[in-house]
């Protein structure tokens, strides 16, 4: 009895216990995943302003890697090298509904010749404007990643060429790649702070002195905010900033010096590229809430610092000609002597705008002050609101400064540095005539205020650019205590008085700005092969394994040949 | 060294949002071009993916890789199973003698992983140097699994054959579990796909061929009837099955060999070390 039991026992046990092992490890073990490569990947830009939703809405994706060659793109990861990039191409993949669409970069961006650079900067504006449900990443090439491309590419060129049996031959070779992220759904960032600095020098002599703004937007725009140094627009006009304040502070803690006339106040605003949010709200709040403030009584006038870091034009951005003997005036004259005696290779002019409340956004800054019948103006070298590098993500930090030597010139906006410096002195041997006057007491043009101890540091203003654009300054990536906010309020502590904070947050009810997360993601490819390889290979191994029954049934046939073999040596004994 | 990571089973279910439902395995549902042309097929399934292979819907990858791995765990057990059927030992109730023998693996592989974690902590040699002394002395241990094999076969009272093949069996078993099973398991269900499970599978079987050898040249080994002439081939033999691994990382060391190369080499060495054991115990058995 005890063995028909045991072999009952056995046959179950034979049979059960592989099956519930299998279930139960179905049901409960986690899949462990190891990807063929594993790479950061960045993605476009998502945000609502005023109401309009702009940029990619989705963030995940799970689907396999085509190339724009394959004739299917429909739910697969399109894949676009830069070089290779045109609006057609993302259009026929949007068309086609595709899954998602990674674009690579190179790694160096210098190695890219300047009509692809400038073709892809005047298309990032066309890519944000359209709002899509397509994850659309960017992604820094490397070796691993190009060869995944280059396989991609080679499998979905030759799709649509040959017969059924070269497909059946090429589908159980190639290779395919499965992208996918490992982040959860974008969704708003509730409660986002954009913050932005101000600080003042006070001037001597008195209580109602006029008082002189400077204006410069400290975050910076791309298409893909973690790629979006903006070493130009606007890290520059940071930088002269900072630059004056240093050099003014000088200039008004030496008692001999200071007679100024006028008061300083030095503003950093945030959220710049969103349409001016930090400056909007410190102009209600400083106008419309608190009883006294140096923006309610006399302002002189306002200047905002906006790409300045290149080329020999210089641009005076107005929306409102200045009338004559008016503080505005003034500047305008003192900048015109200071361009013509002592930096005649610089081209200025001053461009009228009006301001257009139909627009989504306003142009320059200073129109924001200038609705609120604040004077302003805007100093900038580009001509143009419109002008691409102001948003783009090839403006970049260059090797290039003239103390190091001629470096290679960068196709992208970048930082010239002697432009930098020239231009830093042009503005603050301006100001320095309009706050003493010097005009009006006979002094040349010629006479330059900032030389020897006083002069414009270039190294200072390289250091700065260059910590400026060493990450990136989108608005959705500096909250309140990110490093940049803290350093820039420890620079400023260290040579204006009264700084202060100033916060933003969206209405609650009818937010101005909305920012979402999940904006840089881990994207793994992982080699995959097509359903119909498994199929070829089950059935070769139902074929192995029919040969291995067939040769094990007859083993018997090789002992009894081997007996025989060995029988006649036994014969022998 | 690439980081891994951990993807819950959970995952399908959100690609499901997206995509058709995965629905059970014997109806695959694919999407045509157009997005409202749903077409349900279950037994043209195969002639349509093979006319037209760029249809296929790819959140079939997730059943699609437990295929993948039931391709490999076929072609790892298989033989196994039929060899256990054709050598007539159902017949003789071998069922439990095999488990015994399987958990004599298990206790010989312990001592081994002691005795080496004790005398043999790893120390700081050249990195790419392959280290031949410390690698030979390691395989040594190996003759531990001769103990082992001679210890089984001792207990079962029987003839010679069936005293092998049981041991040989319950051996091999208890290896393809212990090292094959959770590989498989874990790597060929993912996504990535990898052509080392298949070569582990394919490893199994030669390791089943192993063992039966290198149990049938332990037999011989012990029996006291063993002619002088013999003595010789057997130990040769019974060397070789022990240093076969050493050897096998020799050659792919030195020569350099791909993987596939490998597995070759390693099926022809072991194919020429079980016919020479098959033709000595044919001699042996049928020398009475």
């Amino acid at each position: 009895m005890f063995e028909e039991a045991s072999e009952v026992l056995e046959n179950m046990l034979k049979w059960s216990l592989p099956l519930s092992l299998v279930l139960f490890l179905v049901l409960v073990c986690p899949l462990r995943a190891e990807a063929a490569h594993e790479f950061s990947v960045y993605r476009m830009q998502q945000y609502d302003l005023q109401g309009q939703t702009y940029g990619s809405r989705n963030a995940i994706l799970n689907t396999e890697a085509r190339t724009v060659e394959a004739e299917v793109l429909s739910r697969r990861c399109v894949m676009m090298r830069l070089a290779d990039f045109s609006y057609e191409k993302y259009q026929k993949a949007l068309q086609q509904s595709a899954g998602a669409v990674v674009i690579i970069l190179p790694q160096n961006m210098s190695t890219m010749p300047q009509d692809i650079v400038q073709q892809f900067m005047e298309l990032e504006p066309e890519l944000l404007a359209t709002e899509t449900i397509v994850p659309v990443y960017f992604a820094l090439e490397d070796e691993e990643l190009l060869s995944i491309y280059t396989q991609t590419q080679i499998s979905s060129s030759s799709q649509g060429s040959s017969s059924a049996a070269e497909v059946l031959l090429h589908t159980a070779t190639a290779n395919g790649f499965q992208m996918v992220t490992s982040g959860a759904q974008s969704k708003a960032v509730s409660d986002w702070a954009i913050t932005s600095l101000e600080g003042r020098l006070s001037g001597a002599g008195g209580e109602d002195l006029p008082t002189i703004v400077l204006v410069a937007h400290y975050d910076s725009f791309g298409v893909a905010p973690w790629l979006s140094y903006g070493a130009d627009s606007n890290g520059s006009g940071v930088a002269i900033l900072l630059e004056l304040a240093r050099l003014f502070s000088r200039l008004y803690s030496y008692k001999r010096t200071h007679a100024g006339r006028y008061n300083l106040l030095f503003f950093l605003s945030g959220g710049g590229k969103f349409n001016y949010q930090g400056t909007k709200r410190w102009l209600e709040d400083n106008l419309d809430h608190t009883d006294s403030s140096l923006l309610q009584d006399n302002v002189a006038f306002v200047l905002c610092l906006d790409t300045l870091g290149n080329s020999d034009n210089l641009y005076l951005h107005v929306s409102k000609p200045p009338k004559e003997g008016s503080p505005q005036h003034v500047l305008l004259k003192e900048l015109e002597t200071v361009v013509t005696h002592q930096h005649p290779d610089l081209k200025f002019s001053m461009v009228h705008k009006k301001i257009n409340l139909a627009d989504d956004t306003l142009a320059w800054e200073h129109e924001r002050f200038g609705i609120r019948r604040l004077p302003a103006f805007t100093l900038s070298h580009l001509e143009s609101h419109r002008s691409p590098a102001r948003h783009s993500i090839m403006d970049m930090r260059s090797v290039s400064s003239s103390l190091e030597g001629a470096g290679e010139a960068t196709a992208g906006p970048h930082v010239d540095l002697t432009k930098l410096r020239r231009n830093t002195k042009v503005i603050a041997e301006t100001l320095a005539r309009v706050i003493y006057n010097l005009t009006e007491k006979g002094v040349s043009g010629d006479l330059e205020i900032f030389t020897e101890q006083m002069q414009v540091q270039e190294d200072q203003l390289a250091s700065l650019v260059d910590w400026l654009t060493a990450q990136p300054r989108a608005a959705q990536l500096l909250d309140k205590d990110s490093s940049i906010v803290n350093t820039l309020e420890y620079y400023l502590n260290h040579y204006l008085k009264d700084v202060k904070r100033h916060l933003v947050r969206a209405d609650k009810r009818d937010p101005e700005f909305v920012f979402y997360d999940q904006l840089k993601q881990t994207m793994n490819a992982y080699r995959v092969k097509p359903a119909i390889f498994d199929l070829l290979l089950a059935f070769c191994i139902a074929a192995y394994l029919g040969v291995l029954y067939l040769a094990i049934q007859n083993f018997g046939l090789l002992y009894s040949f081997l007996r025989r073999v060995t029988a006649p040596r036994v014969k022998q004994h | 060294m690439k980081p891994s990571h951990f993807n819950s089973c959970i995952y399908v279910q959100s690609e499901t949002r997206n995509y058709s439902k995965i629905d059970s395995g014997s109806a695959r549902t694919f999407k045509g071009d157009a997005p409202e042309d749903f077409v349900t097929c279950s037994c043209h399934f195969k002639i349509t993916i093979l006319l037209d292979p760029r249809r296929i819907n790819h959140t079939e990858s997730s059943t699609m890789t437990l295929f993948h791995f039931g391709n490999c765990f076929s072609l790892a057990y298989f033989p196994y199973f039929i060899t256990y059927k054709c050598s007539g030992l159902s017949e003789y109730n071998a069922f439990w003698r095999c488990v015994q023998a399987g958990a004599t693996y298990l206790f010989v592989q312990l001592c081994k992983m002691l005795f080496l974690a004790t005398f043999f902590p790893t120390w700081e040699g050249a990195a790419g140097v392959y280290d031949f002394v410390g690698e030979f002395m390691k395989a040594t241990v190996d003759l531990a699994d001769l103990l082992g094999l001679h210890l089984v076969m001792s207990r079962n009272a029987g003839k010679g054959e069936y005293k092998i093949m049981v041991a040989a069996m319950g051996w091999a078993t208890a290896e393809l579990i212990m090292s094959r099973c959770i590989p498989l398991w874990v790597g060929a269900r993912g996504i990535e796909f990898d052509w080392k499970y298949i070569q582990m599978s394919f490893d199994s079987n030669i390791s089943l061929v192993h063992y039966i050898a290198m149990a049938a040249v332990v037999w011989m080994f012990t029996r006291y009837d063993l002619p002088k002439s013999f003595r010789l081939p057997v130990t040769i033999l019974l060397g070789l099955c022990v240093y076969k691994g050493f050897l096998m990382e020799l050659f792919v060391h030195v020569f350099l060999l791909g993987s596939w190369t490998a597995l070759l080499v390693k099926a022809v060495l072991t194919g020429a070390i079980s016919l020479c054991s098959l033709f000595l115990f044919v001699t042996l058995v049928h020398s009475n």
